[in-house]
């Protein structure tokens, strides 16, 4: 039997916003503004094996990114349960905590020791990281001169080197140019291999998405539809596209 | 997950340390004398301060340089401190949205980064004694209890004001003015003997009892300037009060820091 590295059951998370407007925080400072209750996630449940690849996809707001900030613990779920069996890295970001003012090095050992790596792993595989996102010639430029694309390479590389059992990663490759996203792609058909465990959220809908096992499309925080590929595109070519 | 302060980040003091240090880098990014600020702020309050108080006042009582320099260091430490811990999750936001991570990790860190700077500082301090012709006496070995207290005491006013930044950000410039009113309430720049039995020194000395920091300056300028030691009722008082405060504010974030995440 396969064993299960994901489980969600009837995870919902909601939030509330506020709406406000110049006008009535001027006149009204301290009655209560309007709130409205947003259903970010609505009773999912999902099971997620180990050496799965799994590609959630969905137009902007259906709740794609909540959904891997609650499996990656950031955000704490209304009800429901998660269980989660192996380590994490989460991709949710383009750079994944980055400091504006430090340069490469000392951001992969920031970022590295917030993950809960040992200093001495980092510091070993600190020309590694930088080698893979062939950023040898920028090491000691404070990140704020980076590009967007040279960023996410950073950090894609350093979630690489961790070697974690499960893999979050929310669009970042969209940014990377053509031959890294090939890279990050074939890294991922060897990380797939080595039976670990992938969550994409992608709007790339393209050959990039065969990698997956299985697909997942979100609306409105709820799961509309898992399956294979042909099948999930279809129906969201039919009835979910802009 | 424990529910005593620092207890959870024991297992990742060392990363605590190394952040503290970039905390502080941070702090004085893109100035020309950076961590020289530390030393300078205080002392041009001080010469400034000083010049203006003993030109004015006829006969400034003995020790008034050393007195308003107490006074003037801890202040200033205990400002600074609160500050960098107030915006001490606001500021980590891309951090705290992209890693699970106990989130005392933050203002802890900048606590800790405000201790480190807090050297410098008492080195000042010292630094300019002999100015003053001033040599303190043995009581001056108590200095490091009343700045263990100190650091506490800020730790747990950081613990409240990061998680009131994150809900309402106003308490930014609240904070500031309430730090300068603070200086006045706190005996830096007057002696409490001056305001006995006078109609609005009963009002400040009525604050003055509850007023933390100036417990902590008064205990330190009676080990400092008058070479006595402060009676087991008096430290048994301000410990009470800090170590008070810092396990109410630990309270406070703890019942608040998982939620905070969605306000950010």
């Amino acid at each position: 039997m396969d064993e299960i590295a994901i489980k969600l059951e009837n995870v919902t998370k909601s939030f509330t916003f506020k709406s406000e407007n110049l006008e009535s925080r001027l006149f009204n400072i301290f009655s209560q503004s309007q709130k409205t209750k947003i259903m970010a996630l609505d009773n999912i449940t999902l099971d997620i094996k180990k050496g799965e690849v799994i590609a959630i996809i969905g137009r902007n707001g259906s709740g794609k990114t909540t959904l891997l900030r609650t499996i990656a613990g950031i955000y704490t779920p209304d009800s429901g349960n998660i269980v989660i069996d192996g380590t994490i890295a989460p991709l949710l970001h383009i750079g994944t905590g980055f400091h504006e003012e430090l340069n490469s090095k000392e951001n992969i050992l920031m970022s590295g020791l917030l993950m809960g790596i040992k200093k001495d792993k980092i510091l070993q595989k600190t020309d590694d990281i930088i080698e893979y996102a062939e950023l040898e010639k920028f090491t000691g430029m404070k990140l704020k001169h980076y590009s967007t694309g040279m960023r996410a390479r950073l950090a894609f590389s350093l979630a690489l080197q961790m070697n974690p059992d499960i893999f979050l990663v929310d669009e970042i490759l969209a940014v990377g140019d053509r031959k890294f996203q090939e890279k990050s792609f074939n890294s991922f058909v060897s990380f797939k291999e080595k039976n670990k465990t992938i969550l994409l959220v992608t709007h790339n809908l393209g050959p990039q998405l065969e990698i997956a096992d299985r697909v997942v499309l979100m609306d409105k925080g709820k799961i509309i539809l898992v399956g294979d590929i042909d099948q999930v595109l279809k129906k969201y070519y039919e009835e979910y596209q802009d | 997950m424990s529910f005593l302060p620092l207890v959870n980040l024991w297992k990742v003091r060392s990363i605590l340390v190394f952040f503290a240090i970039i905390n502080i880098k941070l702090r004085f990014k893109g100035m020309k004398l950076g961590i020289v600020w530390t030393a300078l702020e205080p002392t041009l309050t001080f010469v400034f301060l000083y010049i203006v108080f003993t030109s004015i006042t006829k006969g400034p009582q003995e020790n008034y340089g050393i007195y308003l320099l107490t006074g003037i260091i801890l202040y200033n430490i205990f400002a600074r401190g609160t500050s960098g811990g107030l915006s001490s999750i606001r500021s980590n936001v891309n951090i705290i949205e992209s890693i699970n991570i106990n989130k005392e990790f933050f203002p802890v860190t900048a606590v800790l980064a405000t201790s480190i700077l807090m050297v410098v500082q008492i080195g000042v301090f010292f630094g300019l004694m002999p100015f003053f012709q001033f040599i303190p006496v043995w009581t001056i070995i108590f200095l490091p209890v009343v700045l263990l207290l100190l650091i506490i005491l800020i730790l747990g006013i950081s613990y409240i004001l990061c998680i009131l930044h994150v809900y309402f950000r106003d308490i930014q410039v609240i904070w500031s003015i309430l730090i300068q009113a603070l200086f006045f309430i706190t005996p830096i720049i007057w002696y409490i003997d001056d305001i006995k039995d006078t109609g609005l020194g009963n009002i400040l000395l009525a604050i003055h009892s509850i007023n933390p920091i100036g417990q902590l300056t008064e205990l330190t300028h009676n080990i400092v300037v008058f070479n006595t030691i402060p009676t087991l009722v008096e430290w048994t008082y301000v410990s009470i009060f800090c170590i008070g405060i810092f396990l109410f504010g630990f309270l406070i974030f703890n019942k608040y820091q998982s939620k905070i995440m969605e306000e950010l």
